[in-house]
């Protein structure tokens, strides 16, 4: 079993994976951070940089927390690269953060929260930004 | 160079230099095709100037050759958008090509519309998106715009081809 | 020839609405192409050739002279904010200004680029205005003889002294020559390399073949070697500059044009040297050159108005002489040809109006740049998050229909498939395409000054030598092409101190070229007496 979370380099993505250490912690499981790209464009700002997931790649373990750290760029969108995650690492639960959107702005982008929401096999814990 | 020894492996670039002296004896044998009398107003004639140049190509390719031979290599051109150390993505060059070729193909008989689609929508394909609606609208706007616009704003009739009667 | 009167002439043509239209969209477009990344301004003009042809010839240079300009600017905005120079001349900007950025300094590296890039690149265009009637004045008194020496001069120059490997060089020029050899010659209408096929007679449409080199091979390059980890993009405001910041990029800046307009004048100069050149020197003079390497202003400032001072000196010889040396030059010149017009130094006067105009266009193309791009930054910024499979889609969609459009016949993009791939087979093994595109545009004029001469001459080979002006023009060729040889035998017998372990790649670089150049100089003065 194990807990894993989408992670953006975002306050939300920050919240969401403190709260995942806290629930890896709590049930002594396996953390899988998923922190993917569609590589589309030349830039995209929710893919994180290396220094920094090197840098939760050194804070995981000093926390006690076994981890594995999955940065895939492979055309799929987020939600899909966390369902697969989920499915293949037999996931207790998921943790994503979540945003504010507008309405309309959830019309025009469709919402990887809610699609994860509605699609994943296990629960769902959604955090939002402090 | 029947068989693709060991000691060939590698060595694609040889191929380069294969390729150029391909090229010098081609523009060798058609400049020495040529049957020019002597004249007075032009005592250089239309070959000089080939021989020249097949001569350049062939120092060229037989020096090419020893350097690839002893080693040497040619630089890979980088880019903004250009990361070298995966190796060349076969699986994006042919469909992109296929999708050229295709247009080639159909551009006379079925006509800019439908040719242009399919030539932008193989190529977004063959690049890794995978909004096939999307891409295929897009697709359709860009060559109805095109064509439209080469009609209307510079007066270049692209051809209609099966659409004929109906743009 | 007055050249005030001219020029405000040109500014008249310039400043009509239409003409300023074009300019606007010149230099949007161009910016755009500069920032996004696998496009370049030459690609640009040779996807735009075919459009214009329905645009007067002056518009249409008028929107060159934009794009030009343009992306020089906006390509430096990308090295800035993502640290990835598209070309060796922004290899030095993206390594200071990126620090700059990361150092939470993007605003001041992107506005001492762009306030550089203003006032290098009118400095340089005043310059060009000023030189380029000089150098025309100089070369119409020249004959056949000098003309032929110059253009092989220009080809050599560009083939040997530019680009890592002079013998990949020659071979990209060998293939350049033999494709310019296509179709009809033009004295005795002989078919040469038209294997029976009617529709080569007419030769290879210079459209073509650019669109063919310069995107079709480009875009299945960068498709094989997409770059398939995002980026990140640092975020910017607004550019601006404080008072200090100020005070120590105004020197950087007119150094650096010093450095460039010659260089870029040059048949042979580029951009590349200047660049590194402006960069030693503003470390040598800094008062804080322990911020080199670590985000110094002047390291921006001064390679950056380099750049673009190398980017106007380089129309000199364009439009003085016909001479391009760089690749959005030959494209340009390429698009002289297919408008019918005879580049050379009669441009002045058969087409005076339309130089004048593009030149006006350049200072205008150069203001509008300022003006449109302090604000703009951030915007530009955003165009990164482009989907790239359609970037690249939309250069083939372009170039297809660009290439088919010029003739109507399906042939043509069986020909720009075959040297598409023939670009691409160029890049893969570093055959710079420079010198295979100068190979096809000037080959054929080279063919003719040497008939011209030898028929002047009555087949007589000494005829070549019959200008003092050629004389002097091979000794200088003769050089270049020795040159590698001499600086062999210079560095066996005083074997150069090999750069400590420590230093950074790019000092030992910058190192290099300053000391190459500065044995260039060195031989020259020896050879001269």
């Amino acid at each position: 079993m194990t807990v894993v979370v989408g992670y953006v380099p975002t306050p939300e993505g920050e919240a969401a994976l403190t709260q995942a250490i806290t629930e890896a912690r709590r049930s002594n499981t396996t953390l899988v951070l998923i922190n993917s790209s569609k590589g589309e464009a030349a830039v995209d700002d929710r893919f994180a940089e290396e220094g920094d997931i090197q840098d939760i790649g050194e804070r995981l373990p000093s926390q006690g927390i076994q981890y594995l750290i999955k940065r895939p760029v492979r055309g799929h969108d987020a939600a899909a690269e966390v369902l697969d995650a989920a499915e293949e690492h037999n996931a207790e639960l998921i943790v994503i953060g979540l945003r504010r959107r507008t309405p309309v702005g959830k019309l025009i982008m469709g919402s990887t929260s809610q699609r994860i929401l509605l699609e994943a096999d296990c629960p769902v814990l959604a955090v939002k930004a402090r | 160079m029947t068989s693709l020894t060991t000691g060939l492996k590698g060595r694609s670039e040889l191929g380069v230099a294969l390729l150029l002296g391909a090229a010098g004896v081609l523009v060798f044998l058609d400049a020495n095709g040529l049957v020019t009398p002597y004249s007075k107003s032009d005592p250089v004639g239309p070959k000089t100037v080939p021989f020249i140049v097949a001569g350049m190509l062939e120092v060229c390719a037989v020096l090419l050759a020893l350097n690839v031979l002893r080693g040497g290599k040619g630089e890979a051109e980088g880019g903004e958008d250009v990361d070298l150390a995966h190796p060349a993505d076969w699986k994006t060059i042919l469909p992109l090509a296929g999708a050229f070729i295709l247009n080639i193909l159909l551009i006379d008989w079925a006509g800019w519309v439908i040719s242009g689609t399919i030539l932008f929508w193989g190529s977004v394909l063959a690049l890794g998106s995978r909004h096939y609606v999307r891409d295929g609208l897009i697709s359709v706007a860009l060559s109805l715009l095109t064509f439209y616009g080469f009609y209307l704003g510079l007066g270049i009739a692209l051809p209609a081809g099966l659409l004929e009667g109906i743009l | 020839m007055d050249v005030w009167s001219s020029l405000m002439d040109g500014f008249a043509t310039a400043l009509t609405p239409m003409n300023f239209m074009y300019a606007v969209i010149g230099v949007i477009l161009g910016t755009a192409v500069g920032v996004l990344p696998g496009l370049g301004p030459a690609m640009t003009v040779a996807l735009l050739l075919p459009v214009t042809y329905a645009l007067e010839p002056t518009s249409a240079f008028i929107m060159f002279a934009g794009i030009y300009y343009g992306g020089m600017y906006g390509g430096s905005t990308t090295s800035i904010l993502l640290n990835t120079p598209g070309e060796s001349s922004s290899v030095v900007t993206a390594i200071e200004g990126n620090k700059m950025a990361k150092a939470g300094r993007a605003a001041q590296a992107l506005a001492t680029a762009a306030i550089g890039s203003f006032v290098a690149g009118t400095i340089g265009t005043a310059l060009l205005a000023v030189c380029a009637p000089i150098v025309v004045k100089f070369a119409v008194s020249l004959g056949a003889p000098s003309y032929f020496a110059i253009m092989v001069l220009a080809l050599l120059a560009v083939t040997a002294v530019l680009g890592s490997s002079r013998l990949r060089g020659f071979a990209s020029l060998g293939l350049g020559l033999a494709i310019g050899l296509v179709g009809m010659d033009s004295v005795t209408g002989q078919r040469r390399l038209t294997f029976g096929q009617p529709l080569l007679a007419d030769g290879l449409d210079i459209v073509v073949v650019a669109v063919a080199i310069f995107a079709v091979g480009e875009a299945l390059w960068v498709a094989a070697y997409l770059r398939r980890t995002p980026l990140h993009a640092i975020p910017v405001g607004q550019p601006w500059m404080g008072k200090f910041d100020w005070k120590r990029s105004w020197m950087p800046w007119l150094r650096g044009t010093a450095f460039g307009f010659p260089f870029g004048a040059l048949p042979a100069g580029g951009a590349e040297i200047p660049t590194f050149l402006s960069y030693v020197t503003e470390k040598r003079l800094s008062k804080h050159p322990e911020e080199f390497g670590k985000g110094a202003i002047e390291g921006v400032a001064g390679p950056e108005a380099a750049n673009n001072a190398a980017a106007a000196g380089t129309l000199t010889p364009m439009l003085a002489l016909g001479l391009p040396t760089n690749a959005t030059a030959a494209v340009m010149l390429a698009a002289f040809t297919s408008y019918g017009i005879q580049p050379g130094p009669q441009l002045f006067t058969s087409q005076g109006p339309l130089v004048w105009a593009l030149i006006a266009s350049l200072f205008i193309g150069n203001f509008l740049l300022l003006i449109i791009n302090l604000p703009l930054a951030p915007m530009w910024a955003k165009l990164l998050q482009l989907p790239r499979p359609y970037l690249y889609a939309g250069i083939l969609f372009f170039a297809t229909l660009g290439a088919y459009s010029v003739n109507l016949q399906a042939f043509d993009l069986v020909i720009l498939l075959v040297l598409g791939a023939l670009g691409f087979m160029m890049r893969r093994f570093g055959l710079p395409v420079l010198p295979l595109i100068l190979g096809v545009i000037l080959g054929p004029r080279i063919e003719g000054q040497l008939r011209k001469t030898l028929q002047l001459s009555a087949g007589d080979p000494a005829g070549l030598l019959g200008e003092p002006i050629a004389v002097g023009i091979y000794v200088i060729i003769g050089l270049i092409l020795l040159w590698p040889f001499a600086y062999k035998l210079f560095r066996r017998s005083r074997p150069v101190a090999a750069p400590a372990g420590g230093a950074a790649p790019l000092a030992t670089e910058a190192g290099d070229a300053v000391h190459s150049n500065h044995n260039a100089v060195y031989t020259n003065h020896k050879e001269r007496p």
